[in-house]
């Protein structure tokens, strides 16, 4: 599988500890973490405004999701038609490798040197940009988040916020050297500026590039369009510019009209961001027609199963419900503690802990569905109401069927269960266990370093069992 | 009214004042309590850590145990939503021991469900001269709707000032096992709460899970706070810090 090779999830443990101690990543980290949670609540809270209430609107979302995953074949076969109905070329690539070839097929076809690309998350999965660049063909990233990732030479450590890792002196200093000119000390309230020089860059590109590259939030069934909801407007460009635009997405993005999409909207945004709506929000349906004076020539959809359609009809078909909004990690203690590439490929967080086993193959990320205090923050925020946790704990379970978690583990937890099933052994065993403790124990009553858990007293102290156990107190009291 | 109190495996071991003070509360309300024998725990470690079959026999273990009383009371958020949420699920195929499962899921209350719910007192046994805050625990909040109940009981409480932290129903990083195979990262969390609770300055930081709070003590501790006490909701309520 190419997406395995390119997955460093396995490395989750030693990259989690990079991670938590990088103090500029955590830095950043603690910035963004109050405002995604904070404008979301807000989002969440003017529904009220417009008489709508979370958990109906969910519950819509929900059953529209699963009504388009129920008959997924008919819905891409009535989108496949619809959309060449509008002048539209429909492609289908069964992986990452497929994608990149048919990406630089179109591009050969039309003379592409340059691609602009507004953000696409499955381009990540495909490796696209690598692809492109060895192929001749120059891709730039216009999303601003996007863009910094790409002057990093690094990927998005987020899905929506793609360097949400990067502080501003990072960014000044990739600016700095990118745009030829000496750095300058940078606060919050110059980010506009800023933002304003990487425009004016981008807009060379979007003018001179012959391919725009983008994702689409959804595919609409009925009328064969694709919807961008973005903040920057490079979407917009990106899409009406250039001569070609290619849309890269899964196949599992389709929802059935205009009017489920309009649902799904009251909920993606303000999961988001926090917006009631997005600074913009495209339908783009087929190509330039005549008369009109913007619009590519030329439109072509490349549907993606990457892994997909294996979740059809399995335990873990749920997942497809999954806009991309990202509230799961912006809800994630443990995202928030780590960023996003500790957990080595593309969709971090607890979605990113459900995907990459089952995109590159749950031998191949074990750590992942671990990864979690089960908190189900995620669960409780997700505007589909996917069941996250349960997921990764259906991973878990499919670990040990398949006898992927480490001996030391399989045998401790046997031992226990073995134990905890025999009441006066287990009695016996907590009464030494005790005293153990409070062998190890300080004068303070504290353990410092606990041999057993190493990982535990690493950071905190352990408080020593009080003396004897409630079992052993209670059976004296009952005797007196 | 017959009352089996599930002491918890964690607190039998570690903090066994959390189940005394449960049992003289519950006795308190007016129930005939019983510690049911060859109780010792439900499971959880098990199903967290994905092995079905081991929880399930843990599972049935635990309802052998704890059926046939008017109701299972639990004097931990995240023990209680295994025995209500998990254990159905777990034997939804079992023909013989669904309907068990769901009997005794139906009978299971945390403790603070069951003080505020099922045998309202109109005032604690306790008093508290100080402020304390609250942390909701993952399970008690997300798993069982957890939130109001330990509030009110609180505020029965005599001299006992209740004050809000930020991000109250934010995870502390304890996750069981989670919180020794990932220990750094597990910290880096605790260590955010650590923080909240810092910025109310409260004499205790109360809470219904004895796992969080042996997470949130240590990393106070390791911190340097040696003010701050740790308490479990029962004791605060039960007073006399236990014993």
């Amino acid at each position: 599988m190419r997406a395995a090779e390119h997955s460093q999830a396995m490395h989750f443990q030693a990259r989690a500890g990079e991670k938590v101690r990088n103090p500029v990543l955590q830095r950043a980290l603690q910035k963004a973490k109050p405002l995604f949670v904070g404008k979301r609540a807000k989002g969440i809270a003017a529904l009220a405004e417009d008489g709508l209430a979370f958990e109906p609107l969910r519950a819509a979302c929900e059953e529209i999701r699963n009504r388009v995953l129920a008959d997924l074949d008919v819905w891409l076969a009535i989108f496949e038609e619809r959309a060449k109905a509008t002048g539209a070329e429909v492609l289908w690539a069964r992986d990452g490798d497929e994608i990149c070839d048919l990406v630089i097929d179109v591009a050969r076809r039309h003379g592409v040197t340059k691609a602009a690309k507004s953000k696409s998350m499955l381009s990540e999965e495909a490796h696209l940009n690598e692809a492109l660049a060895a192929a001749g063909i120059r891709p730039v990233e216009t999303d601003l988040g996007e863009y910094i990732v790409q002057l990093a030479g690094e990927t998005p450590s987020h899905i929506i916020a793609p360097a949400v890792h990067k502080t501003i002196d990072e960014v000044e200093a990739l600016f700095a050297q990118e745009h030829g000119r000496p750095p300058e000390p940078r606060t919050s309230a110059d980010i506009p500026a800023m933002t304003r020089e990487a425009r004016q860059v981008l807009r060379q590109h979007f003018l001179s590039a012959e391919m725009g590259i983008t994702g689409a939030n959804f595919l609409i069934a009925e009328t064969g369009t694709a919807s961008l909801v973005t903040n920057e407007g490079n979407g917009r460009m990106v899409t009406t510019l250039p001569k070609v635009h290619v849309v890269i997405t899964g196949i599992e993005k389709i929802v059935p009209t205009l009017e489920d999409f309009a649902t799904l909207m009251r909920l993606l945004p303000r999961s988001a961001t926090g917006q009631t709506i997005s600074n913009y929000v495209s339908l783009l349906t087929g190509t330039k027609r005549p008369g009109e004076y913007d619009g590519p020539e030329k439109t072509v959809f490349i549907l993606v199963d990457n892994g997909r359609a294996a979740l059809l009809g399995s335990a873990y078909q749920d997942m497809l419900r999954c806009i991309r909004c990202g509230a799961c990690m912006n809800h994630c203690p443990v995202y928030f503690s780590l960023g996003g590439h500790a957990y080595g490929w593309v969709y971090p967080g607890p979605m990113g802990s459900v995907l990459t086993p089952l995109y590159t193959g749950i031998e191949n990320a074990l750590d992942l569905p671990h990864a979690s205090t089960g908190c189900n923050q995620c669960g409780s925020v997700c505007p589909v109401r996917i069941p996250l946790p349960k997921l990764m704990h259906r991973l878990r379970e499919e670990q040990v069927e398949r006898g992927l978690r480490p001996w030391s583990e399989s045998f401790g937890l046997k031992a226990w269960a073995w134990l905890a099933g025999k009441p006066k052994l287990y009695r016996w065993f907590a009464r030494r266990a005790s005293r153990y403790l409070n062998w190890l124990a300080d004068d303070s009553g504290r353990i410092r370093v606990f041999g057993l858990a190493p990982g535990w007293t690493a950071g905190r102290d352990l408080a020593a069992p009080q003396g004897k156990t409630f079992h052993e107190l209670y059976a004296a009291r009952k005797r007196a | 009214m017959r009352l089996a109190l599930y002491v918890t495996c964690l607190v039998d071991l570690m903090r066994p004042s959390v189940g005394f003070a449960a049992l003289r509360l519950l006795e308190a309300a007016g129930g005939e309590v019983f510690v049911p024998e060859g109780q010792t725990c439900c499971g959880q470690p098990a199903w967290n850590a994905g092995n079905r079959a081991l929880a399930v026999d843990l599972a049935k273990k635990a309802i052998g145990e704890l059926e046939g009383y008017d109701y299972v009371v639990i004097p931990s958020g995240s023990c209680a939503d295994q025995i209500r949420n998990v254990y159905p699920q777990l034997l939804a195929d079992d023909a013989d021991w669904a309907p068990r499962a769901t009997a005794l899921a139906a009978r299971a209350r945390e403790l603070t469900e069951f003080l505020a719910e099922v045998r309202p007192l109109a005032q604690m046994p306790a008093e508290f001269a100080g402020s304390v805050t609250y942390h909701d625990s993952c399970k008690g909040l997300r798993g069982l709707g957890i939130k109001q109940q330990p509030r009110d009981l609180l505020m029965k409480v005599r001299g006992l000032d209740l004050q809000e932290m930020p991000d109250c129903e934010e995870c502390c990083g304890f996750g069981g096992a989670f919180s020794v195979k990932y220990g750094e990262v597990s910290t880096q969390i605790v260590d955010r709460k650590c923080a909240s609770i810092a910025t109310v300055g409260a004499d205790a930081v109360v809470g219904g899970d004895l796992g969080c709070l042996m997470n949130i003590e240590g990393r106070l501790r390791r911190r340097g706070d040696e003010k701050t006490r740790v308490l479990h909701i029962a004791e605060v309520l039960a007073g006399g810090d236990g014993a």
